[in-house]
């Protein structure tokens, strides 16, 4: 028990797919409740200087061994007005690839933003992951399970 | 809401496993310690709140989102390009 998505912390498995191999979106569906599905993006991709301070005991928790195992997703907020969809870089979702374990966390850091709009960034298209785009392009092949 | 009145140092405890003490008053600010099992979420009120509702947006339009997501990619990559 690793502590879920904020306001669905009874939610322990999820997969991770990919919606489409022409976006950088991936859908963290869970299995135990059909209708709660998150639209996710690689933290990277919308920012690739993003540097999330996980904490000694989440490294723990999520039994990181090495900071290559590790990739943040954000979670995606679409709205009608398709310029004004934004990724909540503050409550990043870590993900342990090697493991398969994944948190959200919430940072302390008021430098990134909630609703970080997708439109203001350097959407770094061709960077799928920072450091080893290897772990990324794992994921991608099949769907992934994860627990939270 | 149950009230209790601490002074600096004091502690208090919430079932077995949950530790609170109040470790350093400065004017109007208290810091506070939580001890509690490590997979029990303690966050700031305020920014859990935001967090949990930003949750809550973000699946509402889950349902039609996966028709839209590549034609919401192209505007988002055609308004770079245009930007530049």
């Amino acid at each position: 028990m690793r502590g879920g998505i904020l306001g669905f912390e009874h939610l322990k498995q999820y997969v991770l797919l990919t919606q489409d191999e022409k976006t950088p979106f991936w859908w963290l569906q869970s299995i135990e409740d059909g209708a709660i599905a998150f639209v996710v993006i690689n933290s990277f991709v919308v920012d690739p200087v993003y540097a999330p301070v996980i904490t000694d005991n989440d490294v723990r928790l999520l039994e990181i061994a090495s900071s290559e195992d590790v990739v943040p997703m954000s979670i995606v907020t679409i709205v009608a007005e398709p310029l004004k969809i934004t990724a909540n870089m503050r409550a990043p979702i870590i993900i342990n690839v090697k493991k398969k374990l994944a948190k959200q966390i919430v940072l302390q850091d008021n430098e990134y933003a909630v609703q970080y709009s997708l439109t203001d960034t350097v959407l770094a298209m061709e960077n799928d992951g920072v450091g080893d785009a290897g772990n990324l392009s794992n994921l991608k092949k099949v769907s992934t399970s994860l627990a939270f | 809401m149950l009230i209790l009145t601490r002074k600096l140092g004091e502690a208090i405890r919430i079932g077995d496993n949950i530790r609170i003490t109040v470790s350093d008053i400065k004017g109007k600010q208290i810091r506070i310690g939580i001890e509690a099992p490590e997979d029990l979420l303690v966050h700031r009120e305020e920014v859990y709140t935001v967090i949990q509702e930003q949750n809550m947006k973000a699946l509402q339009y889950t349902v039609e989102a996966n028709q839209r997501l590549p034609d919401l990619w192209n505007k988002l990559v055609k308004h770079k390009e245009d930007d530049e």
